[in-house]
């Protein structure tokens, strides 16, 4: 799904949250958007999804301008997944949870069944199908989500700092997962993060900072860019802190190691 | 107040469980309203209503049986109403039947030396109160063994006439009767509980209402409403304790203090937990909507209800010990 924000504005009171923003996300990409706490990527999320409707400005999905009428259209091809994992449990267990997206969109039972599975399976929660909530962890109820909204098969997936819980094992699974999706079914993923390491497996980067995009490029432009992501409230990756460095020292194998650095700081 | 009733479902294989819930709902409403129905023994010939109420008895323990839950389960849920049962009985117990010669006449001879001792057992009593163990029953031999204590012969008597405290056999029987019936139908509630999964339930419970649709009352709203709060009652209580903790770590103390204390302290805790439920219903509105939930929309299921033979067989049984207790009640 292709995504087109155009002067967008958007407060929840006088406070502007997200402020005259123009982006353009392709299909069949994975954007990651990284930012300080309270920088309007939720806000910004919520709004592709049209949960929240611009104060000022337009959204374009598919070309077609988002509003009352169009978002039905759109509802079923988009799913999102929240920063938190409790709030957005709505089954009495982890199979009617699974279970919830699919029967609202009308899916037969045996197909659901099926989904439910192979679901579960692919974020190892298949063993906890007929768990309630009460009893996971909250990585674990991270998963449930995710594989909630993989289950609906969406052409637009955004997760909100839904892997936050996440074992590194989990959290590779999951990068590995979303890369699959991505290559294989031409899905559109945006990953929402304030975690650097997180946002690696984009093609491109955007750096949100009070509701304005200060940095927009390819992960490796802007991990190296120090003073907008410092400027931002975000932590430098060491690897590229030493890349950096690097520039300054005179040192004969400069490239050879810098690109080593670069290829490390990439291999998850 | 982590043991509430609600959600409280072991996974189990058993007849009972593999019942449809629509079954257990209907069942559990028959043999609650035939309990009630059975006749008292104030009215009617006491043994008859006991033999009754054994039948009951013995119907109710062999589904716990079949249920192949524990029966500690049990036990804890019929814990809870112990207090509201024995204030029945004593109650019934020294009510008057009419015109009957009591069975116990308890002279109760009040002193200042017995007040004084009795107040000190209950004070140390209350004092020593976390530290014992048994304490409903300890309590309650207590109060029995105080009550005796007031009938003997001890210190100047402060009143020239001595109240009686009569004891009925009539009012005896009604105690007993009133008591076992209320434990009786909490048991029967608790098999439903334990045995049957939250979303069977409200499904049983959509189901049921569905005549409701002709009125033009949307019963899948409702249905929903239940399943989110069965879903979130569980997790609200989890909220509640841990806020109880965190204030009881900064020395706030729910159980002890002044009435004045202990209401600040509600306060203290009903506002943290308005605030999270606020947040977590705003959300919670938000999940759903984007995973595509139109209210009153069709929606498939995943739970589907199926009647087995066994359910009309429960069925016809239970309308069967229904129609028994009316005509018994007729004739
Ligand atoms: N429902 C709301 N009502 C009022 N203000 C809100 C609401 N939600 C968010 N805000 C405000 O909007 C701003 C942006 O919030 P948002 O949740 O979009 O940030 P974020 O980048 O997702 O932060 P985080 O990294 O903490 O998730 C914050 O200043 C926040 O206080
Ligand atoms: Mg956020």
């Amino acid at each position: 799904m292709k995504i087109k924000l155009d002067n967008v504005s958007f407060s929840y009171n006088e406070e502007k949250v997200i402020s005259n923003l123009n982006l353009e996300i392709e299909s069949s990409s994975i954007t990651a958007i990284i930012g300080h706490n309270g920088s309007g990527k939720s806000t910004l999320a919520k709004l592709i999804v049209g949960l929240l409707e611009p104060k000022k400005g337009t959204i374009y999905l598919d070309d077609q301008v988002l509003n009352e009428d169009s978002i039905k259209i759109f509802r079923n091809k988009m799913g999102i997944i929240f920063q938190n994992p409790d709030n957005q449990f709505v089954g009495v267990t982890v199979k009617d949870d699974i279970a919830f997206g699919l029967e609202n969109k009308n899916i037969e039972r045996e197909e659901m069944i099926q989904k439910i599975h192979k679901y579960l399976k692919l974020v190892g929660m298949e063993e906890y199908i007929e768990e309630s909530p009460e009893n996971l962890s909250g990585g674990q109820k991270q998963r449930v989500a995710i594989a909630g909204a993989l289950s609906m098969e969406c052409e637009l997936l955004i997760l909100d700092e839904s892997t936050s819980m996440l074992d590194p094992l989990g959290t590779k699974e999951v990068g590995e997962t979303i890369k699959k999706i991505k290559n294989e079914d031409n899905k559109t993923i945006i990953i929402i993060t304030h975690d650097l390491e997180e946002a690696r497996l984009a093609d491109r980067v955007i750096v949100l900072n009070k509701g304005k995009i200060v940095k927009d490029g390819t992960p490796k432009e802007v991990f190296s860019d120090e003073n907008i992501l410092i400027n931002s409230g975000l932590k430098t990756m060491d690897s590229v802190k030493i890349i950096n460095d690097l520039k300054n020292v005179d040192y004969k194998n400069k490239k050879e190691i810098e690109a080593a650095l670069w290829e490390l700081t990439f291999k998850m | 107040m982590n043991d509430i009733a609600l959600g409280q479902y072991v996974h189990k294989n058993s007849i009972i469980h593999s019942l449809d819930p629509r079954t257990k709902f209907i069942c559990l409403l028959i043999l609650m309203i035939s309990i009630f129905l059975i006749p008292s023994p104030a009215d009617y010939n006491p043994k008859i209503s006991f033999i009754i109420l054994g039948g009951f008895a013995l119907i109710i323990l062999i589904v716990v049986i079949l249920t192949k839950i524990s029966p500690l389960k049990y036990l804890k849920s019929l814990m809870q109403v112990i207090f509201i049962v024995s204030f029945v009985f004593i109650v019934q117990m020294l009510s008057k039947p009419s015109d009957e010669t009591s069975l116990l006449d308890l002279n109760i001879k009040v002193s200042i030396i017995k007040i004084i001792i009795i107040l000190t057992v209950f004070v140390l009593f209350f004092v020593f109160r976390k530290f014992l163990h048994y304490k409903l029953i300890l309590f309650i031999t207590l109060l029995v063994l105080s009550t005796y204590f007031l009938t003997i012969d001890f210190g100047k008597n402060l009143f020239k006439e001595t109240p009686i405290l009569h004891i009925y056999k009539y009012g005896l029987y009604k105690g007993a009767f009133f008591s076992l019936r209320i434990l009786l139908v909490i048991m029967l509630s608790t098999v439903m509980t334990l045995t049957t999964k939250p979303t069977d339930l409200t499904n049983a419970i959509e189901w049921l209402l569905h005549p409701l649709t002709f009125i033009k009352l949307n019963v899948s709203i409702f249905a929903m409403m239940i399943s989110l709060a069965l879903r979130f009652i569980p997790t609200l209580f989890n909220e509640a304790n841990k806020i109880l903790k965190s204030q009881a770590s900064r020395g706030a103390d729910f159980k002890e203090g002044h009435l004045k204390d202990q209401i600040f302290q509600m306060v203290a805790l009903l506002i943290p937990m308005f605030v999270v439920s606020y947040k977590r219903a705003e959300d919670l509105a938000d999940a759903m909507e984007a995973r595509g939930y139109i209210p009153g929309e069709r929606r498939t299921k995943l739970n589907i209800l199926r009647f087995k033979f066994s359910d009309y067989l429960t069925f016809i049984l239970c309308v069967g010990i229904i129609t028994g207790i009316i005509l018994l009640r007729v004739l």
